[in-house]
């Protein structure tokens, strides 16, 4: 299990977090669930990394949080995505695909680049 | 996953708790991930291990949490109580606007209050505060000399004195003379006088000040021989030269005598102790007057000096080296003995002695403003006391006192910031007219402004003032007791706690009135007994008028007795102005000359000490028109000239002081003042005495004599005549002109005006000083009313009861009136003693009058007792009306 397992690039965490949030509120474990569901098991989110994440996130106003319960009727916390939360995930999906994008081209290279105009 | 509402309420219950939050995120998310495993076949046991071995270090993600938490309600802090100051302040607004009539009066008794106080503080400001406008003022001091043994407090220094300490002194890093007076500047339009500073050579180094144009004085100027240089002010550069910025280097005429101008001094410049606007300053050696005067004996004291003072010495260091200097200065020159040099700030010698009146005033509108607060603090107290059912229900609701108090707080706030607005508006209008306060050289040295420093003034003032004001009513509504109030409801009798500060407020005010008032009554008792001063002479129907000769085109003394005889002979001619004579110094309006003297025929006096007298030399007509009498012997006659045997005639103090018991007539005095050295003259008469200084102190011996046998280059022309002072300043001018038509007459005035203005500054500060007690007074009479109205309309039920039982409305009256009576003779009682306390500071600002006069406590006591008894008469009527039964039923 801990083979497969990718490190999350720092500020990756928190748009995973937000996109998780984009169908409906959602507790702390459920949300680790849906990312490592949602990657085919690929991306696990530590606990450790995900609650501080949360916390940050909810100070900074992008997500609510409420608490309510769970379907096995415990008492959790829920998350929502706040306007401004969903305006900052578009921000970060439109940042995160410029970057994978030019990585990818990076990554996929045949030849060196040409040489820069000096003029 | 359906978030339940229930749960929101468990925040509300407790307060927030973000540890506690953290706990049980982290424990749900343990959890499920236990009941996980366990439905993947796990032993729970095992499966709480492995849950736990996967989340890792549980603790440093709590403590993170908790971390997080707590910041982030400190933010909820703030903002939530931010949002209430909001919600405050947009009440507040509301309630003040649903009660105008209550708004306008707290704000207009606040802005008076506030305006009064911060048009006195930008005086202050300006004058004791702003340092002065020279390059590191605070090294400046004033240089003077005093002698004790005949109460001289201030007086310039001599000559020699002063080159002393201008060759020697170790504490100055430079020392410099000035002279006044004018000289007459010709060949630029009218011939003017130009008031002139004669300054030696450092002035400008020891006030460091740079010129607009051209060059300061240097060095070289001040020595005999240089060529004769001038510095022209801004403003006479402008208003005469038209600004030429060519004209460093070209000639003017000053006394018919070539000037090569060095350069041009900013209007912003002023000469310390010096008013003029117009003014220019040459070396003191160029001077036609001063140079030669310094050859003059060490006694004569003419000299206004400035230092400054080295880096590295502190006044006080300079003040005890002066010290030393003095006896040494004794030993070298024996006619300095008894005089005692001295330093003092230059500020503190320029402003000299407006300080304690300024200080009165502060004091003054300080106690005004405290009246003032008073009854605001009663009006609100009314209001808290009629909104205790409100304030009840809320505590009820579960506002907690605090929140409460600072609602009110912010109402008064707001009060207190609206007074001082209004109380800014109303400083700026009247600051341009208390410049008056001032002597006209220190307003130029200090214009007055609404700067910063008074705004920040008026600021603080208005937010003690609210916070004076609103403190008691806010103490009264959170300690109530919210349960008796509710049920009582705002109709009910109110507690007894605020009862008493509701009279304590009103004693305070009678106090703060009656010192107050006591204040204004001195000042009142003071002035007019200066005015029924009878100076001695009798001013009514003269008119003088100012005549200076330049000095070198009339050199000599006989040229000035030609002129004056000439002068006088030409106005004696005409029927009208027979009754006119030329002297100088005028009493009271020019400064007095102060001379030694030697009686003959009396025993040497002890070195260092003399006998001084003040000096007029005067035509014979003098004393015929200003009515002063004769008393013994003869007056002058034209007979007594240059070539006739010298006399003088002196004052009745002289001759009591020196000649008891004795005939001065026909004994010899020896005096003189320069040019003449000591002359032996025979008294030949007497006269009553005069107020020669002010009004203000008593007439001290003088010595009058012959303007013939002493003459001056000019002096004042008094007229005594029926005719309108333009008519006579008229008939000057043209006498003089027919003479010399190049000779400027100034300063005409009729005499009466003249000393008028001489005690322009008592009578102001007694207006302001009434202006204000007026104000205290009407404010105290407010708050009393207020007081004791409220009392009345409190107790309309138990006044009821008390006349349904049997009470009279004149019981009923008395029992009202007494109460205020109590009030009031407490309010005298402490106001008396704090004037008795107070009005000591005042001392030097009475003339004629004690600080404990008893008959001005008696008659503002009997004032304020009647103005407060009237006060409480007004609601008394009103509970005498009380009809028993509407006061009965309406509960």
């Amino acid at each position: 299990m801990d083979k497969n397992r990718l490190d999350l690039f720092r500020g990756t965490l928190d748009v995973l977090i937000l996109k998780s949030l984009i169908w409906g509120p959602l507790h702390g474990y459920s949300i680790t669930d849906l990312i490592r569901r949602q990657s085919d098991e690929v991306l696990l989110v530590e606990e450790g990394t995900l609650y501080p994440a949360l916390w940050r996130l909810e100070t900074k106003g992008f997500l609510e949080a409420e608490w309510g319960l769970s379907e096995n009727n415990r008492k959790a916390k829920f998350y929502r995505l706040s306007a401004k939360g969903k305006r900052q995930l578009r921000q970060e999906m439109q940042t995160w695909d410029a970057y994978a994008a030019a990585v990818a081209k990076v990554l996929s290279a045949t030849q060196p680049p040409l040489p820069e105009d000096a003029g | 996953m359906k978030p339940n509402r229930l749960w929101r309420r468990y925040d509300r219950l407790t307060g927030p708790d973000p540890a506690a939050d953290v706990n049980d995120e982290l424990r749900f998310h343990l959890e499920a991930k236990i009941d996980d495993l366990i439905a993947q076949g796990w032993e729970p046991q095992a499966a709480r291990q492995e849950a736990e071995r996967i989340f890792g270090d549980i603790r440093a993600v709590q403590h993170i949490g908790e971390r997080i938490g707590e910041k982030r309600q400190r933010r909820k802090h703030l903002s939530v109580y931010w949002s209430d100051w909001l919600q405050d302040l947009r009440y507040a607004v509301r309630m003040l606007v649903k009660s105008p009539g209550f708004t306008l009066v707290a704000v207009l008794t606040l802005a008076l209050g506030i305006g009064a106080n911060t048009t006195i503080f930008s005086v202050i400001n300006a004058v004791l505060l702003r340092p002065l406008p020279y390059t590191n003022p605070g090294r400046l001091v004033g240089v003077a000399e005093s002698r004790p043994a005949a109460s001289v407090t201030a007086a310039g220094l001599s000559w020699p004195v002063f080159t002393e300490l201008q060759d020697h002194s170790q504490v100055f890093s430079a020392v410099a003379g000035v002279a006044g007076h004018a000289l007459t500047l010709t060949g630029h339009g009218e011939p003017a006088d130009v008031s002139t500073v004669a300054v030696t050579p450092d002035f400008f180094t020891v006030l460091e000040i740079q010129p607009l144009l051209g060059r300061v004085l240097l060095a070289g100027d001040g020595k005999r021989g240089a060529a004769a240089a001038v510095v022209l002010s801004e403003n006479l550069w402008r208003s005469r030269f038209g600004a030429d910025p060519n004209i460093a280097g070209s000639s003017i005429t000053l006394d018919q005598r070539t000037y090569t101008v060095a350069g041009v001094m900013p209007a912003s410049f002023h000469t310390p102790f010096f008013n003029q606007t117009e003014q220019m300053w040459i070396p003191l050696v160029q001077d036609p007057l001063f140079s030669g005067w310094t050859t003059r004996p060490p006694q004569v004291h003419w000299m206004t000096v400035i230092a400054r003072l080295r880096p590295d010495v502190p006044v006080r260091k300079a003040q005890a080296e002066m010290q030393t200097v003095s006896p040494a200065l004794a030993k070298q020159f024996p006619e300095e003995s008894g005089w005692l040099l001295g330093i003092e700030p230059l500020q503190q010698a320029v402003v000299g002695n407006v300080r304690p009146q300024l200080l009165l005033l502060l004091g003054a509108v300080a106690l005004v403003l405290l009246i003032a607060c008073a009854n605001i603090a009663n009006l609100l107290l009314t209001r808290a006391t009629s909104r205790s059912k409100e304030i009840a229900l809320r505590i009820a609701l579960g506002a907690s006192k605090r929140r409460i108090a600072r609602q009110l707080l912010t109402e008064s706030t707001v009060l207190g910031l609206l007074g001082g607005a209004a109380g800014i508006g109303l400083a700026c209008w009247s600051v341009s007219a208390l410049a008056l306060l001032l002597t006209p050289q220190l307003r130029q040295t200090y214009p007055i402004r609404l700067d910063g420093a008074v705004l920040g003034f008026a600021v603080v003032l208005s937010m003690a003032a609210s916070l004076l004001s609103g403190l008691a009513p806010v103490f009264y509504a959170v300690r109530s007791n919210p349960q008796q109030n509710l049920r009582e409801g705002a109709g009910a009798g109110e507690a007894r706690g605020s009862q008493r500060a509701r009279s304590f407020l009103a004693i305070a005010e009678v106090a703060l009135a009656m010192i107050i008032l006591v204040g204004a009554g001195l000042l009142l008792r003071s002035f007019s007994r200066l005015l029924a001063v009878s100076p001695g002479f009798e001013t009514e129907h003269v008119v003088k008028a100012e005549i200076s000769l330049p000095r070198f085109q009339y050199a000599r003394p006989e040229q000035w007795a030609a002129f004056s005889n000439d002068l006088m002979m030409r106005l004696h001619s005409r029927p009208d102005l027979q009754n006119s004579a030329i002297a100088a110094p005028l009493p009271i309006l020019d400064g007095a000359i102060t001379l030694p003297f030697v009686i003959s025929g009396n025993p040497p006096l002890p070195q260092g000490t003399a006998n001084t007298a003040n000096y007029v030399t005067a035509s014979p007509q003098y004393f015929g028109v200003m009515g002063i009498s004769v008393m013994r012997g003869r007056l002058f006659t034209e007979d007594d000239n240059d070539g006739a045997p010298p006399v003088a005639v002196i004052s009745q103090a002289l001759a009591k002081r020196y000649f008891p018991n004795q005939d001065p007539l026909g004994r010899q005095l020896v005096f003189g003042f320069t040019p003449q050295g000591h002359v032996s003259r025979q008294i030949v008469g007497v006269v009553a005495d005069v107020h020669d200084v002010s009004l203000a102190k008593n007439p001290g011996p003088m010595m009058y004599v012959p303007f013939a046998q002493a003459p001056l280059w000019g002096g004042e022309v008094v007229v005594r005549s029926r005719l309108s002072t333009a008519v006579v300043s008229d008939a000057v001018r043209t006498a003089t002109h027919a003479i010399d038509k190049d000779l400027p007459v100034t300063k005409i005035e009729s005499f009466p005006g003249a000393l008028d203005a001489s005690v322009a500054e008592p009578r102001f500060r007694t207006l302001l000083l009434g202006i204000f007690s007026g104000i205290a007074l009407l404010l105290a009479a407010i708050g009393i009313y207020g007081v004791v109205s409220f009392s009345v309309s409190r107790r309309t039920r138990e006044i009821g009861v008390r006349m349904a039982l049997g009470a009279s409305p004149a019981g009923v009256m008395r029992l009202v009136i007494g109460e205020s009576a109590k009030l009031l003779l407490l309010g005298l009682a402490v106001g008396i003693a704090g004037a008795l306390v107070l009005t000591r500071f005042m001392a030097t600002l009475l003339f004629g009058v004690a600080p404990t006069d008893p008959l001005t406590f008696g008659v503002v006591a009997l004032l304020l007792a009647f103005v407060a008894l009237a006060a409480a008469y007004v609601p008394a009527r009103r509970a005498m009306r009380v009809d028993p039964m509407v006061a009965l039923r309406c509960e």
